[in-house]
């Protein structure tokens, strides 16, 4: 029997609020004018920009010259806007005997992500499952709340990419407020939220109304690896599986793919700082690590990487199934690209639940 | 030449000389992926191709590996280089060891002594890599305030992920020193100046026993060409005593040997 805690509730997607999808059209040469009027209205934008080492990273921007355009997928994934590697909590001082405690979350800047993929935005829908289903975590609820996401659906995909495996598409809205598709000279724009509704109203001359449009020739076709369907239902006796050990051989160890990852949502809590002045930080942690589940005793259920490897992937096919009713995997691929030993989470997946 | 490879290891599995090779193996066109073959019918997934950058002898520390017994690994010139760097520091003595390679000529290789494997590797592979080394003399050539910039825009980015140590051979400590939290001695939150102290740590630490792969720049998720503090480091030794590193199996480190006749005069 599976551990759940609580029976999963129905899904509730951010994206399924009252808001009546819309459809317009934007010219490729007025999406330059629509990224400059987000900037223009104190927007922090963040964005994927091509750094010296030839790979593309969300940062913020400041033009649209720095957009990279030409990209697959981005190596880390835009989580970092909404759940930061390293996140004040609060601040603390004392003096004369006197704690003062400062709250971080006054200064949560309004912020747009510019150039997400559709699983990406599908993984801040996890996310925000994640963090707000039974205990809201106010952090990510702040940010979260702040942040518009423009997704653009993919033109191509790479043999890493596996979204249409886990349920989701190149041209999925899930998790967008704004979703561009590129046909031809123009922009197809689905206007998903309320928040979308307001990016699109700092420049409304730039859009057009549009008809609904069908996508299909516009968007990449990703190889399909297996059936979702079959596989939560395999994984869930694949807990013993010999096979494990083969698939984990080659892990080094560290957290490259948790950390690139959409949906990984575990961190650490440091304090740092004296007793008289200091911070207190939720950090991102790794599954990977060996550190992990050490316990202060020094016994660690989870001694070896098998069974870590085993954590990751049950978690992200079985575990958030049974507790939040998703599987959390958006397929975007990264943990393939990123790991140093190239470790394939969709191979890895159908050793573990062959017959 | 691939199946000249996929031959002499079936045949050493068949004479018994191993019972785990690790080797690559191919998939998802650009990648060559480190392979553990346990059976002599898997023999025909290895490959060799220049996609095979990986260095294996990082797996040698791993304790499901070591606990198979006899060993089969095959190395690109930056793994010959750490294998006779880890034989130096005493660290592969309980393994039963076949080291194989493919030459210039496309000949399988298997070294019957650790001499053959000196030998081979001192005519074969190179100290360092031409583009590493331009790129440290261009970061030497810059002022002080000009690298400390370079540096501290390069390591905010790094979110320690610890890719790579894992990835480094000579990283090999049981308990590394990130990982002791009482005291915390280095920054757990990765923010600038921890990432900083970080990598100062592991280059301090590496001085004079990188052999120079470059295998952390080329894995490092964010980016960082973080082979060339190692490499900066391993120069600044050459300099002060002599001796490249992994050319040798009994030449040590140098912050790791004293002389009888060594001056001492820098103590005062």
């Amino acid at each position: 029997m599976p551990l759940t805690r609580s029976k999963p509730k129905t899904k509730k997607h951010l994206s399924d609020n009252d808001y009546q999808m819309e459809q317009s059209l934007i010219s490729s040469a007025n999406l330059q004018a629509f990224f400059e009027t987000l900037l223009q209205s104190g927007r922090i934008v963040v964005a994927p920009v091509l750094k010296q080492s030839g790979k593309v990273f969300f940062q913020p921007v400041q033009a649209y010259s720095e957009v990279a355009t030409d990209y697959i997928q981005t190596a880390f994934s835009a989580k970092s806007v909404v759940f930061p590697k390293v996140e004040t909590l609060f601040s603390f001082v004392r003096k004369d005997g006197e704690i003062t405690l400062t709250d971080s979350l006054n200064r949560i800047p309004e912020t747009v992500v510019w150039g997400l993929r559709p699983c990406d935005a599908a993984g801040f829908d996890y996310l925000t499952e994640f963090f707000l289903r039974e205990n809201p975590d106010s952090y990510f609820k702040t940010r979260k709340e702040h942040t518009t996401l423009i997704t653009f659906g993919c033109k191509e995909a790479d043999n890493a990419c596996f979204c249409t495996s886990v349920g989701l598409n190149p041209g999925n809205t899930t998790g967008s407020d704004i979703l561009m598709t590129f046909m031809n000279e123009e922009c197809y724009v689905e206007i998903m939220t309320e928040k979308g509704q307001q990016a699109v109203a700092l420049a409304p001359s730039l859009f057009k109304a549009s008809e609904v449009r069908q996508k299909d020739a516009f968007l990449a076709k990703p190889a399909t690896r297996f059936s979702i369907d079959e596989i939560k239902d395999k994984i869930k006796h694949a807990y013993a599986s010999a096979e494990w050990k083969q698939v984990s051989l080659g892990c080094f160890s560290c957290g490259a793919c948790a950390f690139a990852c959409p949906t990984c949502t575990c961190f650490d809590i440091q304090d740092e700082g004296t007793q008289d002045k200091g911070v207190r930080l939720r950090c991102w942690d790794a599954c990977g690590f060996g550190m992990f589940t050490r316990h202060s005793s020094g016994h660690n259920p989870k001694n070896n990487q098998t069974e870590r490897r085993r954590q990751r992937l049950m978690h992200k096919f079985n575990y958030s199934v049974d507790n939040l009713g998703i599987v959390s995997c958006v397929g975007c691929g990264r943990c393939i690209r990123v790991c140093p030993a190239h470790l394939n989470i969709f191979e890895n997946i159908l050793s573990v639940t062959k017959d | 030449m691939m199946k000249a490879l996929q031959n002499k290891v079936t045949e050493l599995f068949e004479n018994g000389t191993i019972t785990l090779m690790i080797g690559f193996r191919g998939v998802l066109d650009k990648f060559a992926i480190p392979v553990f073959i346990t059976e002599v019918s898997q023999a025909d997934q290895l490959i060799w191709t220049p996609a095979c950058l990986n260095n294996l002898s990082v797996y040698l520390h791993k304790s499901e590996v070591k606990q198979v017994g006899k060993i089969g690994i095959i190395g690109n010139a930056g793994t010959l280089r750490s294998l006779l760097q880890l034989i130096s520091e005493n660290q592969l003595k309980e393994l039963e060891l076949t080291i194989l390679t493919i030459n210039e000529q496309n000949e399988v290789i298997v070294f019957a002594s650790t001499e053959e494997l000196e030998v081979y590797v001192q005519a074969n592979c190179p100290a360092y890599n031409p583009e590493d080394q331009a790129l440290v003399d261009k970061l030497n050539a810059m002022t002080r305030e000009e690298r400390w910039k370079y540096w501290t825009g390069q390591l905010s980015a790094c979110v320690k992920c610890y890719a790579c140590r894992a990835v480094c051979p000579m990283c090999y400590c049981s308990v590394c020193t990130v990982e002791c939290n009482q005291p915390q001695w280095i920054k757990l939150s990765s923010e600038t100046e921890g990432n900083l102290e970080w990598h100062i740590m592991r280059a301090m630490h590496l001085a004079g026993r990188c052999i120079n792969c470059g295998e952390c720049g080329r894995i490092c998720p964010a980016g960082i060409p973080l082979q060339l503090l190692t490499v900066q480091m391993n120069q600044e030794i050459e300099r002060a005593f002599g001796g490249k590193t992994g050319f040798s199996a009994k030449s040590g480190y140098a912050l790791n040997t004293f002389k009888t006749e060594d001056k001492e005069t820098f103590i005062r």
